[in-house]
């Protein structure tokens, strides 16, 4: 649609090198963890050593007088008229603790000093007395009758609006701060079913573990905050910093340099409210830089309890789905309403039925604050919707290869009614991963049991919307005298390669080498706005801001050409900043200097784009794309340790077009491998005093290039149906969907035996196992 | 009360001679003394390999390792991999195949790599797996960096048959 229009695509779809990869390289790429200003201080937080406690006093006077301190921040010092709350939907976690410490790892207070160590030692010499209040650190515990409320009274907090089927409520009951309902068609469904089959699946939680710590440099200068901040979403963030601090917009500045990987973590405040008091109090710029044990205090995905109910029929067929969902959402609410939203919104998975019931509830309990985290929501509902999928097919004596075809959505039919349609071929994939892993040879020649080893496959389809809701994005590209080009956007380079794919359709759009292509830092001053790089949103929600932006540069320069040259403008063609009329050929420098004179001038276009909003679609505007993640997986099962060898492996994610192959595959070869660590071993683990007992980096374990299996491979399908520009979709989030089911599928099949907890630890299998003989 | 002590060493082929507090961690010294940011600050324990340097020739975690312990050292850097503007064929095959994404472990990935290579010229999979587990990459998923490290050492050895007498 967007490429010239004599010419193949050129850009789009080649493996051209990334946009910071030179940087990278060389290690001239500086992140936050970089920026240092004259007179810098540096901060330190005292965490709270208690899972749930009150402050009864705390006595600062000998960290105030301790050398080279500038300021210690209690909430006492914290002016009147400021709003110290953050929060997304709720506002509830504050700068630093008023007086009550809900986990381990709560501010206490802050402390600035000249460098770091002196910052530490200030807070050694804090006073606190506390006393203890019960802890529930488990959503069993938070909802106990005997458990303490963590917020006795209620912060504020709003429910935004919703179309038709959803709605939610604040506060709905004790340690719940948000419940989010959806639900469609007659509830009498349930009766006309053959089997109504009921299970309970429990997820564990990771930390992002992003290899850069939360970090800001903040100034507060004049009547100014500038502000150097690991963050996704600038723009949020800024008007966040703006309503606490009481300071308009326009007299704060973000700029974000490049990002040390986030996985989701680094969206609102984190580092940067006690960065900003800090500046604030001293008049000096403060750097405020975690480190990685406190990283696990400071966010973390959502640990979960799923319990469906789902009618079928004995052929099959899907009819009706009820669900509950208990999100983990930790000490505050963070973004936990949003993925309440997403996780009661994909529990149906990507099947046909008659009626949903689904309610998700964010469970506050004395643990780290839980918030977004690549898959938001998706990866728990499909660990639970993929695995009941395959417990109800054996139940009912089906493959469940077969069931998943007798209920997979068509391509373009409506996820739920008021919604877009499935922008993927479903039966494409799955057929894809299924041959890729063998599962057809298996059904055809089951293999037999050699001794104590068991092999078996399994099969999952990873389901979530992507690209954000009721998300704008705005861009701008401007064209230099030269022919160089500027795109401006507020995509952030988190590590994902969006700049490289979005610098891509500038310069596919534009008919100029994507060399010619660069994008300033951010800053939101000068940048236009956008909502934040997450939900996978920057191809499709951005790339169509961008496409907007160039296709109105195109227009503009060939109006200026067709002007020059007295003719039509459909008579020219944009190539390399040359315009070709038949085979003639104008350079379009001498064609600008020759008008505009002096030192030229610059095209500038202006793009947006945002899906339109629509009161009957459940979340207010239907899903710009569906990101989908099918796996396969092959296993041997040691029946005697219960070890599971992953034998064959195969992930994979259709991105509509791949604008980049390789940055594509990055990204789903990524995803899987956070899938491969959270299935098989890796989990934050907390005691019900709620102390995280793995919160080092040398215990806590993450993924090595070892622990890969070898016989691992993501396939990227294009499969050419998203909205994006070129037909691209968002990517990214995917294969982290599928992998947890899929083992799981698999287990059973090589053993009869079901596991519904992750992760799938040998002991886990064990217990299984015997569980399954004494049936 | 913190001692001093003298430090002569290079860093990326520059002799350096420093007087610094005996406690002063390598990387430190590297990051805020000598001004060269390419070794990161990941875990500070020694666990994530973000802040790998080669020390003679091996590489150490820059965050662990007392700056004293490369007394008379050779120390190279990231910075100092490319030389008169030309990548090391390492850096060449990490663009090449899109090894990197956030950049965070990058440095150490490409270090580890060169120094692997230079241990073992033609190394099959599973020693490059075993050689890039002593770092973690949360963002890639290892495969397109192994990729890249196979394509590396095929390079490099072509180039080593193409001119005997070029240093790799
Ligand atoms: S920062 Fe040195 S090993 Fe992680
Ligand atoms: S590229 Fe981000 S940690 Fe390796």
């Amino acid at each position: 649609m967007n490429s010239c229009s004599d010419v193949e695509l050129r850009v789009v779809g080649a493996n051209l090198p990334r946009k910071d990869a030179i940087e990278k390289v060389t290690g001239q790429a500086l992140y936050s963890t970089e920026v240092s200003l004259p007179g810098m201080l540096h901060a330190k937080v005292l965490r709270s050593p208690r899972a749930h406690a009150r402050i009864r006093s705390i006595d600062v006077s000998a960290a105030e007088t301790a050398p080279g301190v500038h300021a210690v921040l209690t909430h006492a010092d914290i002016p009147k008229h400021f709003m110290p709350v953050y929060g997304y939907f709720i506002k509830d976690q504050p700068l630093v603790a008023v007086d009550h410490l809900r986990y381990v790892g709560d501010i206490v207070c802050a402390v600035a000093a000249e460098s770091e160590a002196a910052a530490v030692e200030a807070l050694a010499r804090i006073r606190v007395d506390y006393e203890d209040l019960p802890v529930a650190a488990s959503i069993g515990a938070a909802l106990a009758p005997e458990a303490a409320e963590l917020f006795p009274e209620a912060p504020p907090g709003i429910v935004p609006a919703y179309g038709d089927g959803a709605s939610a409520i604040l506060r709905p009951g004790k340690n719940i701060c948000y419940q989010f309902n959806y639900t469609t068609g007659p509830p009498s469904a349930f009766e006309r079913c053959d089997h109504v089959f009921e299970d309970t699946f429990h997820f564990s939680r990771m930390h992002h573990y992003h290899l850069e710590p939360f970090v800001t440099v903040a100034e507060a200068r004049a009547d100014r905050i500038n502000l150097w901040s690991a963050c996704q979403n600038p723009f949020p963030l800024r008007k966040e910093l703006a309503r606490m601090f009481k300071v308009p917009e326009n007299r704060i500045t973000v700029n974000v340099p490049f990002i040390g990987a986030g996985f989701g973590a680094k969206n609102n405040c984190k580092t940067e409210p006690v960065a900003v008091m800090l500046a604030m109090m001293t008049g000096r710029p403060v750097r405020f830089c975690l480190t990685m044990e406190e990283s696990f205090l400071t966010n973390t995905q959502h640990a979960a309890i799923l319990k469906l109910r789902t009618g079928v029929m004995a052929d099959g067929r899907f009819v009706a789905r009820e669900s509950d969902i208990w999100l983990d959402a930790g000490a505050y609410s963070d973004a936990s309403p949003l993925v309440a939203e997403k996780a009661g919104y994909r529990i149906p998975g990507p099947y046909r039925w008659k009626h949903i019931d689904t309610r998700c509830y964010c469970v506050m309990t004395n643990t780290s604050p839980a918030g977004p985290f690549r898959g938001f929501g998706g990866t728990q509902t499909t660990w639970a919707g993929e695995s009941q999928l395959d417990m109800i097919a054996r139940r009912l004596g089906i493959d469940p290869y077969e069931m998943r075809l007798k209920n997979l959505l068509k391509l373009g039919e409506p996820f739920v009614p008021g919604e877009s349609g499935i922008d993927s071929d479903l039966k494409e994939g799955l057929d894809l991963v299924a041959r890729e892993v063998g599962y057809f040879d298996y059904r055809k020649s089951p293999p037999k049991p050699k001794g104590v080893k068991a092999r078996g496959v399994g099969l999952s389809i990873g389901f979530k919307d992507g690209g954000g809701v009721n998300k704008p994005a705005q861009a701008r590209i401007k064209v230099s005298t030269n022919g160089d080009i500027y795109l401006h956007c507020g995509t952030v380079e988190i590590g994902q390669g969006a700049r490289t794919a979005l610098a891509a359709f500038a310069a596919e759009i534009l008919c100029a080498p994507y060399e010619r292509v660069s994008l300033p830092e951010i800053n939101t001053d000068y940048l236009p706005f956008d909502q934040g790089t997450n939900a996978s949103s920057a191809i499709a929600v951005m790339g169509q801001a961008v496409a907007c932006a160039a296709d109105s540069v195109k227009k503009q320069v060939l109006e200026f050409a067709a002007s020059q040259l007295e003719c039509p403008a459909s008579e020219l063609v944009l190539d390399n900043w040359t315009i070709r009329q038949g085979e003639k050929r104008h350079p379009m420098v001498p064609m600008i200097m020759r008008y505009y004179g002096g030192t030229g001038f610059e095209f500038t276009g202006e793009g947006y784009y945002k899906a339109p909003s629509d009161h009957h679609a459940p979340l207010e505007a239907p899903c710009v794309f569906w990101e989908i993640g099918w796996g396969g997986v092959e296993v041997e099962v040691d029946t005697e340790t219960g070890q599971v060898k992953i034998l064959r492996l195969v992930m994979s994610g259709d991105t509509g077009r791949s604008v980049n192959p390789l940055v594509c595959r990055g990204q789903e070869d990524g995803a899987a491998v956070m899938g491969i660590a959270q299935t098989l071993f890796e989990r934050m683990i907390y005691n019900d005093a709620g102390q995280l007992l793995n919160n080092d980096p040398l215990v806590y374990r993450v993924p090595l290039a070892e622990d890969v299996p070898a016989s691992f491979r993501s396939i990227t399908q294009e499969q050419g149906h998203g909205p994006g520009p070129f037909g691209a979709k968002g990517a990214g989030e995917a294969t982290i969907l599928p992998v947890a089911s899929a083992v799981a599928n698999a287990i059973e099949d090589a053993t009869g035996a079901r596991i519904t907890e992750l992760p799938i630890t040998p002991e886990r299998v064990l217990e299984a196992l015997t569980r399954q003989q004494a049936k | 009360m913190v001692s001093y002590l003298r430090l002569h060493f290079t860093v990326n082929g520059t002799p350096q001679a420093l007087r610094i507090p005996a406690n002063t961690l390598l990387l430190d010294l590297l990051r805020d003394r000598i001004g060269l940011k390419g070794a990161k600050v990941g875990c500070s324990r020694g666990v994530c390999g973000a802040c790998t340097v080669l020390v003679d020739g091996q590489p150490v975690a820059g965050c662990s390792t007392f700056a004293f312990q490369a007394q008379g050292a050779m120390v190279e850097t990231i910075e100092g991999l490319a030389r008169d503007g030309a990548l090391h064929p390492v850096q060449q095959a990490f663009i090449d195949h899109a090894a990197l994404q956030c950049g965070y472990c990058t440095a150490g990935m490409i270090l580890l790599a060169k120094a692997l290579l230079a241990h073992d010229p033609d190394p099959d999979r599973a020693t490059i797996v075993e050689w890039l587990s002593s770092n973690v990459c949360r963002c890639t998923g290892y495969q397109l960096i192994v990729e890249a490290v196979e394509d590396a050492a095929r390079r490099m050895r072509q180039a080593a048959q193409d001119d005997p007498g070029a240093e790799a």
